[in-house]
């Protein structure tokens, strides 16, 4: 089932990224249209890249915040997740106003666990892992 | 409840580059109708465009260069006559997981819409919240369901509890577990009135919808935007919002140059099968316009590569650039209007 070939293209900072083949189309000077199984070019793995190195920053500027005490770990992993408020309050089933409260470190410790459960199972993790950061 | 007796259906994965057009290809092929990816694609009018920037996704506005979910199994099963089941919506887990596993056991290779982000065999690059994702269910052996993800090389294994996990996804789009499948096949497929049905809807909803956003018209919208990006939000916002439309067009399982390829694909087999001189001249210009699309590409990730400084492309070339991209998709579908087969 695994890959048997490796992607060498030095695309990537991460190296589990770009491990996996396409298909591809393309058309040629003939005028037919030519199927292809094979890796992303470094041209169009740019854009994702800077995507992720976007991200990225965004995680960990996050993690010093709430680190600093000017945020709640909610802040963070909404932005692990990649979410905004707005889908984060879809998925966790609370409503806006109420989740810009609970990114306040003050709000977030009068939480009950009911509300903490919600929010764990958005992120796919236990309480307590929410209640701590790494 | 669990101790259902292994099942797996005899379904043959085909790579795609597209997953919904790729399961119902592989679904049509299943039930021995041959049927290409790029026909599948066409006459389920999967091709469109629409640009929203009042809609962020990820961070940067939204634009789709395909149909919404399951349009292209909806109307190709439609189109072609073949009868067929889509259950919208379940109202809770148990009755979704239960049907699915009713269907394995009568044979049946069952789609499902997922998201994305939890799906565990997916590539790491891709993880993002789009609910909209394909893939159609073959087999299962106690936890484990056998999965055929056309956007990846090989069949995969899903457990129940993952598979609950991605079939609930929640967030815009939710799929609520809905599922679909084909039960049985017609005799004879009229393909030749599926095909006009098929482009007739595409070049109104390419054309002629009344809505500034939606087919060319928006494309036009979004090349205006482009040029005024650097100085409405500064280089590096507009480098990364740009990067959202390569992103689109290329990244995500879309065949190359935002579905234009597998399009062009679909007009040539057809006007091949018919012998239809019309079809055939856009299928070339169809051909073309993604060529142009990728040079697009080329273009822009320049851009995203150096982000802070001075771009190494001007945002005009480029928005001049998508303008004429807009007038060559124009000009297929003038082409095809209209169709006489």
């Amino acid at each position: 089932m695994e890959n048997s070939e490796e992607n060498t293209d030095p695309v990537y900072k991460n190296k589990n990224y770009g491990q996996y083949r396409e298909l591809f189309y393309s058309y040629d000077e003939n005028g037919n249209f030519q199927k292809s199984v094979g890796f992303h070019g470094t041209t169009t793995r740019v854009p994702l890249e800077q995507a992720w190195d976007l991200f990225n920053e965004r995680i960990e500027e996050a993690r010093q915040k709430v680190l600093a005490g000017k945020a709640s770990p909610i802040v963070y992993y909404m932005e692990k997740i990649l979410a905004d408020p707005m889908g984060l309050s879809m998925m966790a089933g609370v409503s806006l106003w109420k989740l810009k409260l609970h990114c306040r470190p003050a709000f977030f410790k009068r939480l009950s666990d009911k509300t903490l459960a919600k929010y764990a199972e958005a992120f796919n993790i236990t309480i307590d892992q929410l209640k701590n950061i790494e | 409840m669990m101790d259902s007796k292994p099942v797996m259906i005899n379904y043959t994965h085909r790579q795609a580059g597209h997953c919904e057009s790729g399961a119902t290809s592989n679904l049509f092929n299943f039930y021995g109708v041959k049927m290409s990816e790029p026909m599948a694609f066409g006459i389920g009018t999967g091709i469109y465009f629409s640009y929203l920037p009042f809609i962020k996704l990820m961070f940067a506005p939204m634009m789709s260069f395909r149909n919404l979910p399951n349009t292209v199994f909806r109307r190709s099963t439609k189109y072609l006559g073949v009868d067929s089941t889509v259950i919208r919506k379940f109202s809770n887990v148990k009755d979704s997981m239960d049907a699915l596993d009713r269907n394995l056991e009568k044979g049946i290779p069952t789609g499902v819409q997922v998201g994305v982000f939890n799906l565990t065999f997916f590539p790491p690059e891709y993880r993002q919240h789009y609910n909209m994702h394909n893939m159609v269910v073959f087999g299962k052996e106690g936890n484990l369901y056998h999965v055929s993800d056309t956007v990846m090389e090989h069949p995969q294994t899903l457990t129940y509890e993952d598979l609950v996990r991605v079939r609930w996804a929640k967030g815009a789009f939710a799929p609520k577990g809905k599922m679909y499948w084909i039960n049985s096949m017609p005799g004879e497929l009229d393909i030749r009135k599926a095909v006009k049905l098929g482009v007739d809807k595409s070049v109104y909803e390419m054309t002629k919808v009344p809505f500034w956003l939606i087919g060319i018209k928006g494309m036009r919208v979004m090349a205006k935007d482009i040029r005024k990006w650097p100085k409405k939000h500064g280089n590096q916002k507009a480098a990364f919002y740009l990067g959202q439309i390569l992103r689109m067009a290329e990244d995500y399982g879309t065949g190359g140059a935002g579905f234009r390829y597998i399009y062009g694909a679909f007009l040539k087999e057809s006007g091949e099968m018919f012998n239809n001189s019309q079809l055939l001249e856009a299928s070339d210009i169809m051909g073309r316009t993604a060529n142009k699309w990728r040079e697009f590409t080329y273009l822009g990730a320049r851009n995203c590569k150096n982000r802070s400084s001075q771009p190494a492309e001007d945002y005009n070339t480029l928005g001049d650039m998508m303008m004429e991209i807009a007038g060559m998709e124009e000009q297929v579908f003038k082409t095809i209007e209209k169709l006489k087969i």
